[in-house]
Order: structure tokens, then sequence, then C-alpha cells
């Protein structure tokens, strides 16, 4: 070897792993030929593939992740031929897709090179990226992506991981595919729906454990599961619906009843899983991409513009500006009333929207009410203007859901109250947290006592 | 639109000892973008810029050359907020132009800083949205941000006995759960100070008699009321260990010590709704950590 490159290869090698087998070293070799200086040809290197390496999970992965390595076994591949369009260059025309799975789950992937390997192989990727795609977290390989093969790994065998893996609620998400659990059922309800001009029985109700509350719908029938049930699903299927995931139970799901001998073993029963949920701190929220049926509380810092009274188009609900729906052109808007509202616990803000009947609650006042108040005041923000005044600064908790877009979270309340803790209880509870009082705080502050001490 | 900025709980004290976080010491991205705000650091490790107080407004003045602007005062049990609002702060300076002295409020506003000369320094509050409120909010408000001191203060303590400094103590209170933000803040204040527990000590001495303060309505004129809650606190902490305790059988011990049932049930309600306790089964209590 050139004397010349070799600390350079051995530095790459220090910072990227294998070069060789990954193909870096042919990357660099080709710099040399194209007569860059080794140092140079070092440092394009390592900034292209990354000085530091940032290896993630499958349970790791989030919309738009750059960059990164992941190392997986293949569960499943498959090839789809692209026509390329006409008059195009002609560009990559085969894209292979499959599911890559580790110990912590499964992801889809997409990628536009044929792949060192088949099912069940372990592959491992340097500089992978995600994207959305279906509402569905999606590993994808590009051509600046690095594959190769792992001969000796230590993942579980394609048999283990070929199971839907088994999750807390909490933990299911926009990147599953396919999970199993066990949990309770919280609500259930059947209705009829047509399936491509069929009636079909359909369930949908909600599922829970010690972590948190998902919904579900099953397509086939759920003999002896009702209301208070514990179940285990395996093979479920994962739906994405307004980025909250949603479980499926399709024909090829199992579920089964866990009995009083098992149940008992759980961390969880009907009973506690079926309790309100407590407030929890909008920090925690927003570290998530989505939350179901959960409960937070706070001050209102601010009420947004756009709440009060509104009109809808009464064909499709659209907000109506001027009379004019943009879709059904010219309506006589029906009045509505909503309120937008910032709530911050001092950890988190969220903005939260309060559909009519939580905003005639909390304001106080009925849309009638309102309406009386926009027609006596000059005033066209009379409303706007009533409703900062009655709410600003005011502690509420609410219930409903969550779900974190590009301007923070949104919440929709489906139920809101004013928190009714015994703030004496959490007095107490602070001194004794806070610890006895200093004794030269104390002599400092008692004026005329005598301190011997 | 940006991401919304969360608005801190702070007591005055802890607010006015604030210093600026140096851009420097915050990451290169954050440091690069001229938008992002001017963020103030607190003795105990605090990253603040909007802040949301509740008071009681003491003194409101009009000032500058043609009464442009308000300078209010807002004060809490600990000490007093100044805050301005001028005519690029409509909503606030609409509100003082209306409210009567004295009045409990409600406020955000962010934090400004200024040095006129070395060593001298001011700290106030640049109003956005203010209202009226009830005592009832501010007293809630006194609780809620003397919950989130301590839990500053405990990190805190927790971080100068641990003797790391540097990224090995964000990685440590990383490790013990503190947000990433207040351990970062955390390394910062305690490199920047000389004795970093003096403040962490006046900061306690101010809350513990702050919280004395509150007068929760008629309910604890008396303070019998208070002892026994304290009482069924200290019980339960006693009993239930860390296994936990049977509910009913708690129940039983402490009205056989004299305290009426409807005063357990009400502290243990309380402490459920709270957090500080849970039902890790059906029937049991269980303090949290
Ligand atoms: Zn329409």
């Amino acid at each position: 070897m050139d004397e010349k490159i070799a600390p350079h290869l051995e530095e790459l090698t220090r910072a990227l792993g294998d070069i060789e087998k990954t193909g870096i070293r042919a990357e660099f070799d080709k710099l040399l030929a194209f007569r860059v200086p080794p140092e140079v040809a070092k440092e394009s290197i390592l900034r292209k593939f990354g000085g530091k390496r940032k290896i993630l999970k499958v349970k790791d992965l989030s919309a738009a992740l750059k960059n990164f390595e992941i190392t997986g076994r293949i569960l499943d591949i498959g090839e789809k031929a692209i026509r390329p369009q006409e008059g195009v260059k002609e560009g990559p025309s085969k894209l292979y897709t499959g599911v890559l799975a580790d110990e912590t789950g499964s992801v889809v992937f997409s990628s536009w090179k044929e792949l060192p390997g088949s099912v069940g192989d372990v592959i491992n990727i340097r500089n992978a990226y995600t994207r959305l795609w279906q509402n569905r977290i999606r590993l994808s390989i590009g051509e600046q992506s690095l594959v190769s093969k792992v001969s000796d790994s230590s993942l579980p065998q394609l048999s283990e991981l070929s199971q839907s893996p088994a999750k807390k609620l909490i933990d299911v998400g926009a990147a599953d595919f396919s999970i199993g659990a066990v949990a309770c059922i919280l609500q259930l309800s059947h209705r009829e729906v047509l399936i491509r001009g069929k009636q079909s029985k359909v369930i949908s109700g909600v599922l829970g454990d010690e972590t948190a509350r998902l919904p579900f719908t099953a397509w086939v029938e759920l003999p002896g599961i009702d209301i208070g049930s514990i179940i285990r699903i395996e093979g479920a299927q994962v739906r994405m619906f307004r980025g909250m995931p949603s479980i499926n139970i399709l024909s090829s799901t199992k579920v089964s009843s866990v009995g009083p001998e098992e149940a008992e073993k759980l961390v969880f029963t009907f009973e506690s899983v079926a309790k309100d949920p407590a407030p929890m701190k909008i920090e925690e929220i927003a570290s998530r991409d989505s939350m179901f049926d959960i409960a937070a509380a706070g001050n209102v810092v601010s009420v947004r513009p756009g709440s009060g009274i509104i009109s809808r188009c009464p064909e499709c609900s659209r907000v109506v500006q001027k009379a004019n729906c943009r879709v059904h052109g010219k309506v006589e808007g029906v009045r509505d009333m909503r309120i937008k509202a910032v709530l911050d616990d001092g950890t988190g803000a969220m903005s939260v929207m309060f559909p009519r009947g939580l905003a005639e609650t909390i304001y106080g006042k009925t849309l009638e009410e309102a309406e009386q108040l926009m027609f006596s005041d000059i005033s066209k923000d009379a409303v706007y203007e009533d409703l900062r005044r009655i709410l600003t600064g005011r502690y509420l908790a609410v219930r409903g859901n969550s779900s974190k877009g590009e301007y923070g979270v949104s919440f929709v309340a489906e139920s809101a109250w004013v928190p009714e803790d015994d703030l004496a209880v959490r007095v107490v509870e602070l001194l004794h947290r806070l610890g006895p009082d200093d004794e030269d705080y104390v002599s400092e502050v008692s004026g005329g006592g005598i301190n011997l001490a | 639109m940006l991401k919304r900025e969360v608005a801190k709980r702070v007591f005055a004290k802890e607010f006015e000892a604030c210093r600026e976080l140096e851009k420097s010491t915050r990451s290169a991205s954050e440091a690069a973008d001229s938008k992002s705000p001017n963020l103030l650091i607190s003795p105990l490790g605090l990253i603040l810029n909007r802040v949301f107080i509740v008071g009681v407004l003491t003194e409101l003045d009009s000032i500058g050359t043609q009464n442009e602007m308000w300078k209010a005062r807002i004060v809490d049990p600990t000490g007093a907020f100044t805050v301005y609002a001028g005519q690029f702060q409509p909503d606030a300076s609409i509100f003082f132009s209306t409210v009567q002295v004295p009045a409990f409020i409600a406020l955000t506003g962010k934090a400004r800083i200024y040095e006129p000369e070395p060593g001298s320094i001011f700290i106030s509050v640049r109003a956005e949205e203010a209202n009226v409120v009830d005592e009832e909010i501010r007293n809630r408000w006194v609780v809620d941000t003397a919950e989130q001191a301590v839990d500053r203060l405990e990190a805190f303590s927790d971080a100068l006995a641990s003797g790391y400094r540097g990224e090995t103590l964000r990685e440590y209170l990383l490790e013990r759960g503190v947000s990433e933000e207040l351990a970062e803040g955390i390394s910062i204040a305690i490199e920047k100070e000389r004795v970093p527990q003096v403040f962490a000590k006046q900061l306690r001495a101010s809350i513990r008699q702050g919280l004395r303060t509150l007068n929760f309505e008629a309910e604890d004129t008396t303070g019998a009321k208070a002892d026994q809650k304290e009482f069924v606190l200290e019980l339960l902490r006693e009993m239930s260990g860390g296994k936990g305790i049977d509910y009913a059988a708690f129940v039983d011990a402490a009205v056989s010590r004299g305290i009426p049932e409807e005063v357990v049930e009400e502290v243990v309600r309380s402490l459920l709704a709270g957090g500080q306790c849970y039902e890790p089964r059906i029937g049991i209590i269980r303090f949290v950590g």
C-alpha cells in the first residue's frame, strides 16, 4: 500500500468502519484517480459519509431523518419494474421494496439499487434516509446509500422477527405496519358499512393498556369479546388516520382472550385502564407524534384570532368567508362557534381547539348570546375581545387527542373543565420537599426571638 | 409562524437573578439564526425568554415623553417584576390603560435585559398579553411555580452533589430524567457561579416563606384542617413504603387516629390527581419515586 495514503485509509476505517466492504474505499480511489490530493479526498469522503456515525434502531425512526446507519434482517423483498417516462433520459428502472426488521420493530423500505442480500439476510445501510409515504414511515435506500451484507449478526432469526413485535400501545407509531399487543377493550360498537357495494359489519372501539389508548377497527367478528375483555392480538395492522395510529384487526390477525390466571400477572386491569387519564406534561405530549385520549392542564396564555362566531357552508361545513365557500361558491352560511387557544403549563405550549359545545361551556355564553353581543356592538371583534377578557390567564384541563405538526402540537378537546386538585395538600407536599428551615435563616427573620443554638 | 415558545413559570426572585445566556454557549445553528430569541439563564439553570406570571399589580405609571409607555410592578410572594408595555405591545397597553390598581393580574411577556454600565443590570418583562384574574388563579400559579422551582432546586442539588461538570454532568442529568434544556442550563449555571449553592439556599427560604403566606379561603382559617392534611400525608408516606398500601387499610388507620374519613379521601384524591401518588393496582396507593 502507498505509504502516503495509508494513514488516511486508517483514519477512514476508524471513522466509518469496514471501508472495503461498503465501497468507500472504491470512492476514495476514484477521487485519487482524478488526482485529488489524498488529504482532500479523505476530507470530502468524511463529509459525505459523516465522520460521526448515527446508528439507529427501527424504533428510533421518524419522518425526514437523514444520513444515519441502520442494520436489519430482510423479512420480505420484491421488485417493481418502473417504465421510464417517455422523453426522460433513462433513470433507475427498478424499485426494490420490502420489510427490514431488528429486535425493536420492522419497517417498510424501498431501494433504487439491488441489495446484496435476500430474505433472511442481515444488511447494514449507511447514509439511509426516511420519508413519509402514505402516512407511514419508509426507510429509503438511495444512490448515496452504502449497503453491505453482514454475515455474522446477532440479530434474532427470521422466524422470530417475522412474528409481529409485541408492543405497548404508546410505542405504536407511523413506523409500524404489523404489531401484536395485549390490551383491554374499553369501548366497542358495531356498525354496518358499504364495502365495494356490500353491506359489511365492522366493529370499532378503543383499546387500552397501562401506557396509552388507541382506537381499533375489526373487519371480522370477535366472538365472546366485549367491553372489559383483555385480549391478545397478533399480526394486527397499524393504519394512520389524521396522524393518529389505529389498530386494524383483519382476518389474518389472531385474537384470543387472556384468561384470568394470566390477567392476574398483567400490570393493568380493566378498572385501572378505564380510569380517566391523569393530566400529563405538555412537554411529554410534544415529544410524541400523536396521542389518543389524553389529558393536560395549564393556563390559557392566548386566545387566537379566528375564535368566536364563524360561518360554515351548509353543504360541506368548511368555514365560509364573506358568504363564499371555496368549493360551493355563494352560500347561506350556518353560524357556529369555536375557540382556538394556546394552553401552556410551563413545560410546553399547545394549540387547543374547542368545538361549539365546549366553547359555550368555557366561555359561559351560548352561540345565541354571543350573536346578540356581535349585533349590539359596533366593533366587529366584540366576541373575540370578550373571549380574551374571559379566558386569558385562566386554568383549564382538557381531554382529547393531540398531533404534532409544523407549528407544534395541536389538540382537539373533547371535554374541558377547571382543575380542582387541592392546593393545600400540594403546599404541604412542597414544604416537605423543601425541608426544614435553615437555622441561620430562621434566626435572621424571626426578629425579636432569641436563638440559643 | 414558528412553533410557539413555552412561557416559563418563575418567581421574581429567580427572574431578577437571571443573566444573559451567551450565544457562544448555545448550539452553532441556533446562534447563527438571528431570529432566535434573547435567552436568559437563571442561577439554577432555567433558560427562559417568554414568561407567564400571576401576581398583584401594585404600581402603574405612564412614562416616556408622550406617556406612550406603561411601567408596571407585579408582586409575587418572593419579590416583584418590572413590566413595560409600549406602542409595539398594543394589547398589553390597552389593558394597562383600563386596569385599576391594585388587582390580581395574569401576564405573558418576554424577558429583557438592560446593562447601562458594567455591573448594573436591569431585568424586566416586555408585556404581550394581560388580564385581570382572581385570587384562586394567583394561588394556583404560586403553587405551580413553586413545584417547578422545587423540581429545579432538586435537580440542581443533585448536580452539585454528583461532582460532575460539563458534558459528563449533562449526561448524568439526562440519565436522571431531567429535561434536555434544564440539563444544559444547569451545567452552564454551575460553571458561572462562584458559590452556586448560595442562591439555591436563598430561593428555598423565599419559596418556603411565600407558600406559608398563601391564604386558602375559609377552610384553613383555623389551620386545623391543614394540620390534619399534613398528618395524613406523613402517615401515608410512613405506611406505604416502597410497595404501597391497601387504600381501605390506610383509611382505617387514619380514622383510628382521629382524622375524618372525608379528609383522608380528599388528600388521597388530590395526591392522585397531582401525580404524587398512583395506583399500581386497584385499591393500592403508592408514592411516586
Ligand atoms: Zn361548501
